[in-house]
């Protein structure tokens, strides 16, 4: 070997690899549950990665300001009349009147969302059209457009027509003449878009009154100032701007999102005490080992070598082991563990085959979460018995 | 061969089948990002605020246009109890315009 010191660690992780290997049913469990613990963690980050990612792509073109009236602390409907008040505020390009609503589903016992829509975002039906898989807008009374779970939970399958209830339980019958593409579900999956006219029927909404205002401005740099103003001319609403929202999805999927992560950091510090107590409560036989290797001339700083070779070896085949299963767990089996969790009681279940992107930062977070920490709790506990006298050591002391 | 060896030749097929995930996620991501102009037509069309992740309450449905209290909010001393509110973190430390 051209370089003695490579040569002599290359010397010193023969020595940890068979030392490992001698106790080898013990070290594969801790490698084991370590890589769990990181699997978990990783695969938490990822998920979460890789649904603030779709959101910050998809709802670029979020509603720039909506308009919400609240009463007692709840939201309720609003007076379409309130867009008048708005009429003297500049930079105000078009208020637009949203129903939308709730409907649950008593017979498969799905939660859809109903939209009414009447040109929303000034676009051609001919450009929302690209994002049907088959069929057309409505275009006449009772027709709709379908998101595939919806479709699915139906199962209308050849069957184009079927019924909702209105408040008072009377029939309301539609017919399906479309259905949303599978690349949107992460958006539409469970949407039944009507016109405006059949959404109010469905709801039993007065004429006067929609589910919230939808302003668009002029100048998208005006949106807080415009937002502002709104808040002011029409107290007792609440106003949300496009960047607020994307601004909600930042908080919900960041590194602190959610009960989840709180109890997998839990999962995490609990490793932690077992991974303490293991390496730092050396066993006698580990202990003569070093006051043996110490008696056949080896340094403190040699035994301190091995036994950080001995930590980085495992911490790092459990580091590589449990990111790539996260990662396997995310892209191809679509977060199967995180699934019962992140869509609960919910009839219709995402797919949630994500693929987020892999940020170095997160890697070298999660690395300085695991890795540094067992590492310390290895070589600290050798350090301080390898200071010790070999015979000392040998005694048990 | 040396212990070392093996350890290394087992560390290397790891970073091999890794680089093989990578290069298979930046091709997906290509493809996603194909897509990423019919999401932007459906949510500009539709007035879309949300994903469509957990349909269960109207809370994590839709989180960016409800109240953070809004899980308690069913009955005085209502408990949050969804399960996919434990996913979610309360949105409600944004600032709100009002």
């Amino acid at each position: 070997m051209a370089n003695p010191l490579l040569e002599r660690q290359i010397n010193f992780l023969d020595y940890t690899l068979s030392s490992l290997w001698r106790k080898r049913y013990k070290n594969l469990a801790v490698v084991v549950v370590f890589a769990v613990v990181i699997f978990l963690l990783a695969s938490f980050q990822l998920v979460s990665n890789g649904l603030l990612e779709r959101a910050q792509t998809a709802l670029v073109m979020a509603p720039e300001i909506l308009i919400q009236k609240m009463t007692a602390g709840r939201q309720e409907s609003i007076p379409i009349a309130y867009a008048e008040r708005l009429h003297d505020i500049f930079g105000i390009r078009q208020v637009v009147p949203r129903v939308w609503g709730y409907y649950f589903d008593e017979v498969t016992l799905a939660n859809y969302t109903v939209i009414g829509r009447d040109q929303v975002g000034g676009g051609t039906d001919d450009q929302l059209a690209q994002v049907l898989s088959e069929g057309r807008l409505p275009t006449a009374a009772n027709e709709t457009v379908l998101g595939q779970a919806v479709f699915r939970t139906k199962g209308l399958q050849e069957q184009r027509i079927f019924s909702l209830f209105r408040p008072d339980l009377s029939l309301k019958t539609l017919t399906v003449t479309g259905l949303f593409k599978k690349e949107s579900n992460l958006l539409t999956d469970d949407l039944i878009v009507l016109s405006l006219a059949d959404a109010r029927d469905l709801f039993g909404l007065p004429d006067g009154l929609a589910s919230d205002l939808m302003v668009t401005v002029a100048n998208p740099r005006e949106i807080s100032t415009v937002a502002k103003k709104i808040s002011e001319a029409l107290p007792g609403t609440r106003v949300l701007t496009r960047p607020q929202i994307e601004k909600t999805y930042h908080m919900i999927f960041g590194w602190r999102s959610g009960f989840a992560s709180v109890c997998l950091l839990a999962a995490l510090a609990a490793f932690f005490i077992f991974a303490w107590d293991k390496a730092s409560g050396l066993a006698p036989d580990e202990k003569r080992e070093i006051a043996i290797l110490k008696i056949l001339g080896w340094q403190t700083a040699d035994v301190l070598v091995v036994r950080f070779w001995e930590g980085a070896v495992i911490s790092l085949a459990a580091y590589l082991l449990g990111c790539t299963a996260a990662y396997i767990h995310v892209v191809f089996f679509g977060s199967t563990l995180f699934l019962p969790v992140l869509a609960g009681w919910s009839v219709i279940r995402p797919d949630l085959h994500l693929l987020p992107a892999i940020h170095l930062a997160d890697l070298l977070l999660l690395f300085c979460l695991t890795v540094m920490p067992y590492l310390t709790a290895t070589v600290v506990p050798a350090w301080r018995c390898a200071s010790l006298p070999s015979d000392t050591a040998l005694q048990g002391g | 061969m040396r212990p070392a060896g093996l350890f290394l030749l087992w560390l290397c097929a790891l970073g091999m089948l890794d680089v093989g995930l990578f290069i298979h996620g930046q091709q997906g991501r290509a493809q996603q990002r194909a897509e990423e102009p019919l999401m932007r037509l459906a949510t500009a069309e539709l007035g879309l605020t949300d994903l469509c992740v957990a349909t269960e309450a109207r809370y994590t449905r839709h989180p960016a246009v409800t109240d953070g209290v809004v899980p308690f909010m069913d009955h005085p001393g209502g408990l949050e109890h969804f399960p996919s509110g434990s996913f979610f973190a309360p949105p409600m430390a944004g600032p709100r315009a009002r």
